[in-house]
């Protein structure tokens, strides 16, 4: 049997992330363990003509593929799978896996004078011992048709089979009650117009199993949570989406008023599903919320009384507006960006750097410049750090796959890591559609400069191309899918990459960053993770983020606008304080998610309150931990540190841990750097136990300091209760300070600042 | 030159910062490094500690980590009958376990080499500290030196997996780093949360006290007391949300934290005042013997993960096992530390049978490689312990991950003998080759971790195996 393939497979470079501890692990779990392999016992739906000889592609592969035995743990390991049987990952390649049955193992993998002793189906259904278990009961159709395909001489029809041309399921979309089912069916459509019913081979996913879960056989089951849930169905490489409404069905009566497109999306949506949202929050509440959004600290005092103690009906727009035009914003959103562009310290020598890079991109958002223009500043960047501080990311982002994955990720929400070394399992993204992209950076040349560390950066006169790793083929510049091929040599690549971004019609660009924003504000990102744009990972509102999107290319990449048209609708005005009903929506914005205060906020919110001042190193004295410009400061502020702020490795904004610790709840309680801020002389503490004001007064103005709002009745005879009280010396003898210390005051700003109120921004 | 610290070294510019600013930032964070413990559960101290019945104890890891890198040929894999270019000075001696042998240094554990078994055969395949570090405790197959871990070491993987699991009735964090390796390893992409809980200085001194655990001053604990009873009056937050999710889990926290800092308890865990003082003595009067001592006393006390590390001023003049002649005069230093070391390690390995923790608790003894078969001599760079004067041409040895030597004790396992073997000059390993996969996958399969089928995402949301390649050692499960 002659073979026309060549075994050129193995190429993919070593030392290389995919190759590392990775692996090819994707999705591994689930198939391997999930699956038993017992879907054969179910009713055979797909009876093969006997006259019809088997297929290696359209037959056998997705036998291979339903069982698990190409998942990352198992024989689509790193390097060698399994044992050295290697098989590509989740069939992607069928031709090596081909080779692999065929050629090696010394050809017990296929016994064609003994078909049923073939290692592929005794190991596969446990006849001889597996590792990985039982995959194929020998009864079930699947080992037939392996066997089948054995006797019929395992032939490779690659160049013949009939293609694949696109997977369906159906129902694709669909309202499914809580706790119903629905039954999916998965139809294979070939180019010879032939259709298979391939459920029992494809491969279900849940993007939210919280929400609905499904079996191997393609049957959803829906939980309680209300929202949009997907089901993602693969078969051969291909993908395809059931989307379902899951909706609560509670009586929606009241609803704010709406002050234009995010609102009617949004409360349309929530009628839709019939989850009342929770009423419009006070302005005290919305102050101190809007202000910690857009500005990253407490509100003051004076700008809460501008608003609480307004009549004019635009109060809150014109605080608003007033927000977006301070230097508070461009520190609060710098931070945010610079550290997503790794900003990084890893020398002391980078600290010009950085520094010019960190104002670039502050004042860039001060001066509110055009996001499409400030990417393309970034991306298109050359010169000298000095002469041009954009170019510091190539500093940072030195590798041409490191350009091409985080610019994917960070400004397109195309996570592309995957195709470097095969295909994404999830996406559409081959290993062409990556390398083409990577040749967009393939002529950025570099040269040192009389500065140690600093390159300088400019266009290498050429013409782009990059090769697929694996294919050897020579690619040019192609973004995800549009190729771009007239750029001659002498002009950068790179100008046609932003080009192609800042065009309206690009699906990618506006989305990203509308969706990014959103998260910032809602917690949620409407596609979530809010890097991770797929079809297969849809908005749980598509109409509120096309609306978005459309927005933001009219106003022309408007950034401020963007926020402004936000925090203006009175979808984010909701109160945080869930209803009878909504408690439960974690996706659709009924009520506004509570998020704890980032590290740098809560750091300067607590010298706000205590009136002490975190001291930074070669920073003015009173620079604040939000404007903080890199990462070099986390080290010497443990307090960074243990409430997560980045160390701005990642382009991913996951980097920032903002779930709780127990490290976090000792530090706020007992930290030494805790402790000396309520201690500090001439801080709050010290001075309110010295002011001749009458108590009430005393606390109502911590209250408005820490919380934003004067305290209630209780609250305040509550707290100059404990102000005032005796001091009694308890059996041990021991007592806490006297009436009006200081004492009593650190007591009472600890405990406000160890309330959930106050680390959270509700 | 006299710093021990500045001790420069073309060859190796590893250990030698182990007493710098690493090490002192995380003394100064205090409790920074905290890892979390498990969310659930927590409220239920109380009545945890009130119920009379003993808490059933996870299967624990002690890990004695001795970092710089231990030579093999002059410990547990001694080379008698080669060139004296190799041999080295020390005496080969018999264990009572027949045939095998270690040198003259080890005499404790020779004695009880039956409670012990010698991985002899051990390889990886980095050659500098960092990324040698990182193949030995997170698995990173990369041979070049990487300023910090790409991915989580086996500890804050292993706390991390298990706060997922059932809730924990132990006020301790599950995971205690006394002078915990830390240069080279940490949370990666887990994040801080998982880190351990570390106690840094030297418990063998009488004014040695573990900051922020059961304070001891009755005036701090009800102040404390008094704000928390204050706060909770004044938080209205926490009535108007439910609990479940984030919120929940910080009260949780809460209450966690405030156990820790109160409780006499948890003081009690790290007070070695209130062992035995013959037993103090029979780990040895020393920062080593004391260390090892507290970690037996924290994992009976239900901390599950646990390392140590062999460093600082018994080691001789660099602070770690690092010796290069520029270093150290190898055979000088040896002799300096052999004594604490292995009384240390004798008494810890005794320890955790005679009370019945042989089962529940492995102890792992290992370093980042073995040290060069091949006897190098250069001058000195400074004098100071193990160390001759400036410039006197002195022996040592250079790094060596080809093959080196563990030692594994407790865990349920067949003790009293050697695993695999290296060539006759201790070069290569000859049999039963093992690798950094392989260590660590013995090491989750001792506290009930599946590797072979674990995946953890990073940030990408890829998911990342615990262990690429590596399959637990049959002989030490």
């Amino acid at each position: 049997m002659s073979n026309p393939f060549s075994l050129q497979y193995g190429s993919a470079p070593k030392g290389d992330s995919c190759q590392g501890i990775l692996g090819h692990a994707l999705v591994a779990l689930a198939f391997c363990i999930g699956i038993s392999c017992f879907y054969g016992r179910l009713p055979a739906n797909e009876p093969k003509s006997p006259s019809v000889s088997v297929s290696f592609v359209n037959d056998v592969m997705p036998v291979l593929t339903k069982a698990g035995c190409n998942s990352g743990v198992c024989h689509a390991k790193a390097v060698n799978g399994q044992n050295g049987f290697r098989l590509s990952l989740l069939g992607f390649e069928p031709q090596d896996d081909y080779v692999h049955l065929l050629k090696e193992g010394r050809g017990r993998r296929l016994s064609m004078a003994s078909p049923a002793s073939s290692l592929i189906l005794s190991k596969a259904s446990g006849q001889v011992p597996h590792r990985g278990g039982v995959r194929l009961s020998k009864e079930s159709t699947e080992y037939a048709t392996l066997l089948g395909w054995i006797r019929d001489g395992a032939k490779y029809d690659g160049p013949t089979a009939t293609k694949l041309l696109s997977i369906q399921v159906q129902p694709d979309r669909g309202t499914l009650p809580p706790k119903s089912q629905q039954q999916l069916t998965a139809i294979a459509v070939y180019a010879d117009g032939t259709q298979r019913d391939v459920t029992k081979l494809a491969l279900f996913e849940s993007n939210e199993k919280s929400m609905a879960e499904v079996s191997e056989h393609g049957l959803v089951q829906a939980m309680e949570l209300p929202g949009r849930v997907s089901i993602m169905v693969r078969y051969q490489g291909l993908v395809s989406v059931y989307s379902a409404s899951i909706p609560l069905g509670a009586m929606v009566d009241s609803i704010p008023a709406s002050k234009g497109f995010i609102d009617d999306a949004l409360f349309s949506n929530l009628k839709e599903l019939g989850i009342p949202p929770s009423p419009i929050c006070d302005d005290a509440t919305f102050v101190r919320r809007v202000t910690l959004d857009v500005a990253g600290r407490l509100p003051t005092t004076q700008e809460l009384d501008s608003v609480v103690g307004s009549t004019d009906p635009n109060k809150r727009d014109t605080f608003v507006a007033k927000l977006l035009q301070s230097s508070e914003y461009a520190d609060f959103f710098a931070n945010k960006w610079t550290a997503m562009l790794k900003n990084r310290r890893d020398d002391a020598s980078d600290i010009t750097s950085n520094f010019a890079f960190y104002s670039w991109v502050r004042d860039s958002l001060l001066q509110n410049k055009p996001y499409d223009q400030m990417v393309r500043e970034l991306l298109a960047a050359t010169g000298t750090v000095q002469s041009n501080p954009p170019v510091a990311w190539y500093k940072r982002v030195k590798e041409q796959k490191q350009q091409l994955e985080d610019v994917a990720q960070l400004f397109l929400g195309v996570r592309m890591q995957c195709a470097q070394c095969h295909h994404h399992p999830f996406e559409k993204w081959s290993q062409d559609d990556y390398y083409s992209f990577a040749a967009f950076f393939s002529q950025v040349g570099r040269k040192p400069t009389s500065t140690r560390g600093e390159d300088m950066i400019f266009h290498k006169r050429g013409i782009a191309t990059a090769a697929n790793i694996k294919t050897g083929t020579v690619l040019k510049p192609a973004a995800l899918g549009t190729s771009i091929d007239s750029i001659t040599a002498d002009q950068d690549p790179r100008l046609h990459l932003a080009n192609w971004m800042s065009d309206p019609k690009n699906p990618f660009f506006a989305k990203a960053v509308v969706n990014r924003y959103w998260k910032h504000f809602f917690r949620r990102g409407l596609i979530d993770p809010e890097d991770d744009i797929r079809d297969t990972n849809p908005p749980s509102n598509p109409e509120l983020l096309a609306g978005l999107e459309k927005h933001f290319i009219a106003s022309g990449f408007d950034l401020k606008e963007l926020v402004r048209v936000i925090v203006t609708s009175n979808a984010y005005q909701l109160s945080s304080v869930p209803n009878q009903s909504n408690s439960a929506d974690q996706q659709n914005y009924s009520r506004y998610y509570h998020k704890r205060l980032q590290a740098e906020v809560l750091l300067d919110s607590i010298d706000d309150v205590t009136g002490a001042r975190t001291d930074f190193q070669n920073l003015p004295t009173g620079t604040r931990a939000v404007a903080l410009p890199d990462n070099s400061y986390n080290n010497a502020t443990p307090f960074l540190k243990v409430f997560g702020r980045p160390e701005n490795e990642s382009v991913c904004e996951c980097e920032r841990t903002q779930s709780s610790s127990l490290a976090q709840s000792l530090h706020l309680m007992n930290a030494g750097d805790v402790k000396a801020k309520l201690a500090t002389a001439g801080g709050r503490a010290d001075l309110m136990s010295k002011s001749q004001k009458p108590m009430e007064e005393r606390v109502t103005e911590l209250y408005r300091i820490a919380f934003g709002r004067s305290p209630s009745a209780a609250e305040l005879s509550g707290a100059v209760d404990y102000l005032t009280e005796p001091s009694s010396a308890d059996a041990s003898g021991v007592s806490v300070g006297q009436p009006a210390s200081p004492e009593r005051f650190q007591d009472l700003i600890w405990a406000l600042i160890n309330t959930k109120e106050f680390l959270f921004n509700h | 030159m006299s710093d021990p610290f500045h001790a420069s070294s073309v060859r190796c510019a590893g250990p030698q910062s182990f007493g710098q600013g690493g090490r002192r930032g995380f003394i100064k964070m205090g409790l920074a490094g905290f890892a979390s413990l498990s969310l659930p559960g927590l409220l239920r101290l109380k009545s945890a500690t009130a119920s009379a019945g003993a808490p059933k104890l996870k299967k624990s890891i002690i890990m004695v980590w001795k970092p710089g890198g231990c030579s093999h040929l002059d410990t547990y894999d001694p080379k008698p009958d080669i060139g004296s270019e190799y041999r080295g000075p020390f005496k080969t001696i018999s264990t009572s376990v027949p045939g095998m042998n270690f040198t003259e240094l080890l005499p404790m554990q020779a004695r009880i080499a039956d409670k012990l078994t010698v991985l002899r055969s051990m390889h990886q395949t980095a050659p500098g500290h960092p990324a040698g570090s990182m193949q030995m405790l997170s698995g990173d197959p990369e041979t070049r030196d990487k300023p910090k871990p790409k991915y989580p070491d086996w500890m804050t993987v292993a706390n991390y997996l298990r706060s997922k699991d059932a809730p924990r009735d132990n006020p301790l964090p599950r995971y205690v780093g006394v002078n915990p390796p830390l240069e080279y390893n940490g949370p990666a992409y887990l994040g801080d949360a998982y880190s351990p809980f570390t106690v840094m200085g030297d418990p063998n001194l009488p004014t040695f006290s573990v900051p922020n655990i059961g304070l001891s001053d009755p005036n701090e604990v009800k102040r404390l007391s008094q704000r928390s009873t204050l706060r909770q009056r004044l938080d209205t937050l926490d009535r108007a949300f439910d609990k479940q999710g984030e919120l929940g889990a910080l009260d949780q926290f809460e209450t966690q934290a405030m156990s820790l800092l109160t409780s006499p308890l948890t003081r009690e865990a790290f007070d070695l005042t209130k062992e035995d003082e013959r037993t103090r003595d029979r780990y040895g009067r020393n920062a080593w013997g004391q260390q090892l001592l507290m970690a037996r006393r924290l994992v009976e006390a239900g901390v599950e993960v646990m390392t140590t590390s062999m460093s600082g001023p018994l080691c001789g003049r660099v602070g770690n096992w690092d010796d290069h002649a520029v270093n150290h005069h190898i055979f000088d230093a040896m002799r300096y530390r052999a004594q604490a070391y292995d009384q240390a390690v004798t008494a810890l390995i005794e320890d955790i049978y005679e009370r019945g923790l042989d089962q529940q608790v492995l102890v792992v003894v290992t370093g980042e490689f073995g040290r060069t078969p091949k006897i190098e001599h250069s001058p000195s760079t400074g004098e100071g312990i193990g160390s001759g004067p400036a410039g006197t041409t002195q022996p040592g040895r250079d790094h060596w991950p080809r093959a080196f030597s563990n030692v594994w004790a407790g865990g349920g396992i067949q003790t009293g003998r050697f695993i695999g073997a290296t060539d006759k000059r201790g070069e290569d390993p000859i049999e039963r080759a093992c690798s950094a996969g392989d260590f660590l996958a013995t090491i989750y399969h001792h506290l009930g971790i599946d590797s072979a089928n674990t995946f953890i995402n990073d940030l990408n949301g890829r998911p990342t195996p615990i262990v690429d390649r590596g399959r637990p050692i049959a002989e030490l499960i």
